[in-house]
């Protein structure tokens, strides 16, 4: 076996290696970069909306975030800052109330419910206003917060921006992104 | 998301609320051909130093990395069924540098003219097939995690029993100055190494149940949060612990691991960084005082800072004789290395275990060895990952601290090897010999693995704008 031979297998050898750690890095790739956003088709949601929330996709973060007070809730007018704060005791779902998925219920169980664009998230919302890791669902001595992760747009609580973990009430609107929902018995 | 409702009607998706995503093979794909590319390149190690080192190809040895090989298959199937939504990255880079361990140990044996059942290169085979086999096992009977947060104080007691072991007279067995071995029947076994998983379900099931009491309360000093005086017990007694292994075990390293185990899992579980404050003081305190009263300490100590002098290079025991070998051999390596069976690395001692860093960096050069530190990174980045995306407390804590461990270790391996840091006997996770550590790291593969399945595995719902 002459040394040439040897010193090219070598080089082989130390490339493959190489490709492997590349081939990894490849496949973890939204790992690092975040997930691919994806573009809101604007007619797409007025097309299908059943309800007249979802009709404001391409609106400005800022203004989304103004309009969510006056979204369409009739039935939430109850939830004020005053009304009873969802525990374990009296919250059994997650509601969507605007948006692609209106209607659609999520069990609440004991475990957080992270919130974002990720493919790890228990909530997976991909929308141009949401982040990666977005928010977080926890439980704080038997009462559900809503966590903010440092979210690029914010997680909105009754239309105010959510800063520090807050006990969320029965029925008040949460809004992530352009979805909306709220806990519900 | 494509839906097909019409306007007004709603009957297609609100009621399948809940979807369940399931993306059945597709991870288990990924790791499919991960697995195969890795399995490509163990053989190809064996295969190079076979013609490296003695200019033709033996199939024996061949024949038994497939084994090995057919193994690393036989645990990615047993997660197909037990484990779909595991990580499929865990499995491909321990197999890979389980791989380029055993290529290295054979090419020492070549070496030093062993062959045979006798050679560390064909123990070290029958201990990764051992190893695999305790990763598949205990995949397949943990399903839950949360199973070990009842055996808390059972593991704990478990950890200090194990680092006790080595210790009884008649069982213990003393090699190369540390009292860390256990001799049953034929084979030695470091039973540290099986302590360190134990302590980190320990050290995360106790933090769980107690990091309020260690993190709310305390005064402020120097703008950090000091923990009150009576809340600092926990850390004097794994402190004492490890400078009893110092002590009596006569391992500095051993003793660098459970400490630093126990500081970053306590960082995290409280989010304070005065514990680490006071957690270093102590640990660099007591070492300081061990370097000046232990002889063993204070030789690795001067080793580190003055390797090169003539007198130290000639002692006879505990010179510096071996740390530099090792920076010889990485320096004869250079850039691409002397190519695979064509270096010395068998002049420096125990190049196949504490040594095996500087072995493979004298035959594959910086490439080679950056490429092994860069599977360690993304192996730790994996861990750390599992733990950040964990749902429980407990699940997050432990997968914090079984990559770490992996991390601190390799720091602690490679770092005295390349002369960052003193010194200190532990085995690089994977690569060194020794089937202690194999089985040790295997289990911590299966444990990762078991937690990122639990971590994606619940309902999910998926909304696309």
């Amino acid at each position: 076996m002459s040394e040439l031979t040897l010193l090219v297998l070598q080089l082989g050898f130390l490339v493959l290696l190489w490709v492997f750690i590349f081939a990894i890095v490849y496949a973890l790739r939204s790992d690092l970069f975040g997930q691919r956003v994806r573009k809101l088709q604007p007619d797409a949601g007025a097309a299908q909306a059943p309800a007249p929330a979802a009709s404001f996709p391409a609106a400005a973060p800022a203004a989304v975030g103004a309009s969510a007070g006056a979204a369409p809730h009739p039935a939430a007018p109850a939830s004020g800052p005053g009304g009873e704060t969802a525990s374990t005791q009296n919250a059994t779902k997650l509601v969507i109330t605007s948006g692609q998925k209106a209607g659609t219920e999520f069990p609440l169980g004991r475990d957080e419910i992270t919130i974002g664009r990720s493919a790890d998230s228990a909530i997976i919302i991909r929308d141009d206003y949401t982040s990666t890791h977005h928010a977080r669902l926890m439980l704080w001595n038997g009462r559900w917060m809503i966590q903010d992760l440092d979210s690029t747009n914010g997680t909105f609580l009754n239309g105010s921006r959510v800063t520090v973990p807050t006990p969320i009430p029965l029925g008040a609107t949460v809004k992530v992104g352009a979805t909306t929902f709220e806990l519900r018995r | 998301m494509r839906t097909t409702t019409p306007p007004g009607g709603v009957s297609a998706t609100p009621p399948s609320g809940v979807r369940r995503i399931r993306l059945p093979q597709k991870l288990r794909n990924t790791e499919l051909w991960l697995l195969i590319v890795a399995c490509m390149i163990n053989a190809a190690a064996i295969v190079l130093v076979q013609l490296g080192a003695m200019g033709g190809i033996d199939t024996q040895l061949v024949l038994l990395g497939v084994g090995l090989s057919v193994l690393a298959f036989g645990m990615h199937i047993a997660m197909r069924f037990v484990a779909r939504d595991a990580d499929p990255f865990l499995l491909p880079i321990a197999t890979v540098l389980n791989g380029l361990g055993i290529a290295m140990i054979y090419r020492i044996d070549i070496a030093n003219a062993e062959s045979g059942w006798e050679s560390a290169s064909v123990r070290q085979i029958v201990w990764s097939a051992i190893a695999i086999i305790a990763g598949i096992v205990t995949i397949v009977l943990l399903r839950n995690h949360r199973v070990l947060f009842r055996y808390t104080y059972l593991s704990g007691l478990i950890a200090i029993v194990l680092l006790l072991l080595p210790l009884v007279p008649g069982l213990g067995h003393r090699e190369g100055g540390a009292q860390v071995w256990i001799s049953i029947g034929i084979a030695t076994f470091q039973p540290g190494e099986i302590a360190k998983i134990a302590l980190a379900v320990f050290f995360a099931g106790y933090l769980v149940r107690n990091r309020d009491s260690l993190s709310m309360v305390g005064r402020k000093f120097l703008g950090m949060q000091f923990p009150r005086a009576r809340d600092l017990g926990p850390l004097l007694v794994v402190w004492a612990l490890s400078m009893a292994v110092i002590v009596f075990q006569r391992d500095l390293g051993t003793a660098l691991l459970y400490f630093g185990l126990f500081l970053v899992m306590l960082y995290v579980a409280t989010s304070r960084l005065s514990w680490v404050v006071l957690g270093l003081g102590l640990f660099i305190g007591g070492a300081l005082v061990a370097s000046q009263t232990l002889d063993y300490v204070g030789n690795r100590f001067a080793n580190w800072l003055d390797p090169f002098n003539p007198e130290r290079f000639d002692q006879e025991f505990g010179g510096s004789y071996q740390v530099v070998q090792g920076l010889f051999g990485l320096a004869n390596g250079g850039l691409i290395g002397t190519g695979w069976g064509q270096g010395r690395p068998d002049i420096t001692p125990v190049p196949q275990s504490d040594y095996i860093i500087a072995s493979l960096g004298e035959e594959l050069g910086l490439a080679g060895v950056f490429a092994i530190l860069a599977l360690y990174v993304l192996f730790v980045a994996r861990g750390f990952r599992i733990g950040f995306a964990g749902q429980d407390d407990f699940g997050k804590l432990l997968g914090v601290g079984l990559a770490f461990v992996i991390a601190l270790q390799v720091f602690i391996v490679v770092g005295g090897v390349t002369r960052v840091i003193p010194l200190t006997g532990l085995t690089t996770p994977f690569l060194a010999a020794g089937g202690s550590s194999l089985v040790a790291h295997w289990i911590i593969v299966a444990l990762l693995l078991r937690l990122s399945d639990t971590v994606r595995n619940h309902p999910r719902l998926v909304i696309d704008g």
